[in-house]
């Protein structure tokens, strides 16, 4: 029983990391362009088809995968964010409303593309075997992608808290106006949290689609799930959406094996005395 | 948006209606009355299935007004309306699953059930304000989708509930006819229409335009911007909840997709579309039903991307309309 909630937890480890990978663009986003993206799921998703059209059994159909997706990601943040600036005088709401359009026509692209049916992608071949652990036979993929996301998590820490760029980032997540005034061009800052956000978007999509492969409704899954941890994690805190994307993974996987029919409500509960107990959520910021 | 006078004004001086309150013109009020008319007349002029469009989008229109409550007068921007529509919509068929087929006894019930749902949820939303409204509206919308999705031993899961054609009046016959239950649903909705009319013309509904326009004045002027935004908050939860069983009386059915972020994001646009105006959500809410079901059915099978297209067509009006002015200047200084 116990090696087996252990088995369940590194699963749950999994998806948490899989989350935060796509939440912390998210949220990055949000602090930095006080947006809500309702586009990112999307990107996610693109990201897991992407990893469909290149991935090829090898590890370098894989990497071939993660370049193309990455630079298509930036692409496609960068281009999202030019094409909301005019809205950016008029409101949070036309924003919302753009946004949402552009998921539309996304998921209405998706499947013109690639049908209505999900599309299941194995892991590359060096990856799909499994590791046995306690006695248990552990899928490996799962494993290397725990690690190369907990390094990508451990880089964006190190980014934000330790670079000169992570410095002119949490200033201009902490008050834009007054990182303006200190002379940071924050447009610059804009576009370049627009850019990483949708790469970690993407990047999310073409490494998690083994573990969430695309099929329609995915997007609004990886919405939906990102952005219950950017409420509970604090909007525009990446150490925040980090704790939290763990939270929901293992309240997602363990909690629907341990007690499948409360385990819906653990996720309501958990969102609800985290919004009870924080004060005012509007500009709770720490990057 | 200009602030009322009023509320510039000590409390008393309570003379100028609020924006979009005025008494109407003669001619609007024809015009008004028109329109109430063709739609009466629609069981008579069109086909069944458009008859059944027309039921979806009073529906729809009820929730777009619920939306407008909220996010046109009060200013805080909703993506999780249809949560309470859910709500209203599953009160409604347990009721009639345990043998009350009465839709008025099904409207007033799932209203309650949509105000009490809303008043319960309030503490968590209106704490927050602008975007972050929208993120909390939304992640609580989801969550309640997947209970409902879950919690199948009430709500029938991802099958959902189906129920018995409602009856307007005890004993009488219940409405199966296609036409008798678009002009139930019609005359549910003008009264819903009506009671939201008259909800505009209150002191509430100034304390929450005063609120959206600048919350501190209002608070500084000894207004309880709280209580009102809860009030206001419940009155637009009971308004969903009432829609919930205009659903269940035009489509005798209720699923967890009824409470998906696509319908609550529906009803947030056909807001948009009415900028501030109750009347003009309603006809958001017409146009985007007849865009989706009618336009949707000759593209193919891209009826989402059609819609998608009026998010960002109605997202971008402001900038393109001020472009064009600024062109316009340019040519005839």
């Amino acid at each position: 029983m116990g090696v087996t909630a252990a088995v369940t937890a590194l699963d749950g480890l999994a998806f948490g990391l899989l989350l935060f990978v796509v939440a912390t663009g998210l949220t990055l986003i949000f602090g930095v362009m006080n947006l809500l993206n309702l586009a990112h799921g999307s990107l996610y998703l693109g990201g897991a088809y992407v990893a469909y059209l290149f991935s090829d059994g090898g590890l370098p159909g894989l990497a071939v995968a993660l370049g193309v997706g990455v630079v298509l990601g930036t692409a496609a943040g960068t281009t999202l964010g030019a094409a909301l600036r005019p809205l950016a005088g008029h409101g949070h709401l036309d924003q919302a409303l753009a946004t949402l359009g552009i998921a539309f026509l996304a998921a209405d692209a998706y499947t013109t593309g690639f049908g209505g049916a999900p599309l299941p992608i194995e892991p590359p071949d060096l990856l799909d075997g499994s590791i046995t652990l306690a006695d248990h036979a552990y899928p490996t993929y799962r494993l290397v992608f725990i690690a190369v996301a907990a390094l990508l998590a451990l880089a964006l820490h190190l980014s934000v808290t330790r670079s000169r760029y992570g410095v002119i980032l949490r200033a201009t997540v902490a008050d834009r106006a007054m990182a303006a005034a200190t002379g940071v061009n924050t447009r610059r800052v804009q576009a370049l949290a627009m850019g990483a956000g949708g790469a970690l978007a993407v990047t999310g999509g073409v490494l998690g689609a083994p573990l969430l492969g695309p099929a329609p409704g995915v997007d609004s899954t990886v919405l939906v799930l990102s952005l219950i941890v950017v409420v509970i994690g604090g909007p525009g805190s990446i150490g925040g959406a980090f704790v939290a994307a763990v939270l929901v993974g293992q309240v997602q996987t363990v909690g629907v094996i341990l007690a499948p029919t409360t385990a819906p409500f653990a996720l309501l509960a958990v969102l609800l005395a985290v919004l009870t107990l924080r004060s005012r959520t509007q500009t709770v910021v720490h990057a | 948006m200009t602030t009322p006078t009023t509320l510039t004004g000590p409390p008393t001086a309570d003379t100028t209606p609020a924006p979009g309150t005025r008494r109407p013109s003669p001619r609007a009020a024809a015009l008004l009355a028109g329109v109430v008319l063709a739609a009466a007349a629609l069981p008579w002029t069109v086909d069944a299935y458009t008859v059944s469009i027309a039921s979806t989008a009073l529906v729809l229109a009820t929730l777009a007004m619920s939306a407008q409550l909220v996010t046109g007068i009060a200013g805080l921007p909703t993506l999780g309306q249809a949560t309470y529509l859910g709500v209203g919509a599953y009160t409604a068929a347990l009721l009639a699953s345990t043998g009350l087929s009465n839709g008025p006894l099904q409207l007033l019930a799932a209203a309650g059930a949509g105000a009490v749902a809303a008043v319960l949820t309030a503490p968590l939303v209106l704490r927050a304000r602008g975007t972050t409204v929208l993120m909390v509206t939304f992640a609580l919308g989801e969550l309640a989708r997947t209970v409902a999705s879950q919690w199948a031993t009430v709500t029938g899961g991802d099958d959902g509930l189906h129920t018995p054609p409602v009856t307007v009046w005890p004993g009488t016959a219940p409405l199966r006819a296609e036409g008798y239950i678009y002009l139930y649903v019609l005359a549910c909705f003008l009264c819903l229409a009506a009671a939201v009319a008259v909800l505009l013309r209150t002191r509430l509904a100034l304390v929450l335009h005063g609120a959206a326009d600048h919350e501190a004045r209002v608070r500084a002027l000894g207004h309880h911007v709280t209580r009102s935004l809860l009030a206001g908050w419940a009155a637009a939860g009971a308004l969903a909840g009432a829609g919930g069983a205009l659903l269940i009386a035009a489509n005798h059915y209720v699923s967890p997709a009824d409470m998906h972020l696509d319908v609550s994001a529906l009803a947030l646009l056909a807001a948009a579309i009415g900028v501030g105006s109750m009347r003009g959500a309603v006809a958001g809410a017409v146009a985007i039903v007849a865009i989706r079901d009618l336009l949707g059915a000759e593209t193919g099978g891209h009826a989402h991307a059609l819609v998608g297209a009026a998010f960002v067509v109605i997202a971008y009006r402001r900038p393109v309309t001020a472009w064009l002015h600024a062109r316009t200047a340019r040519r005839h200084p």
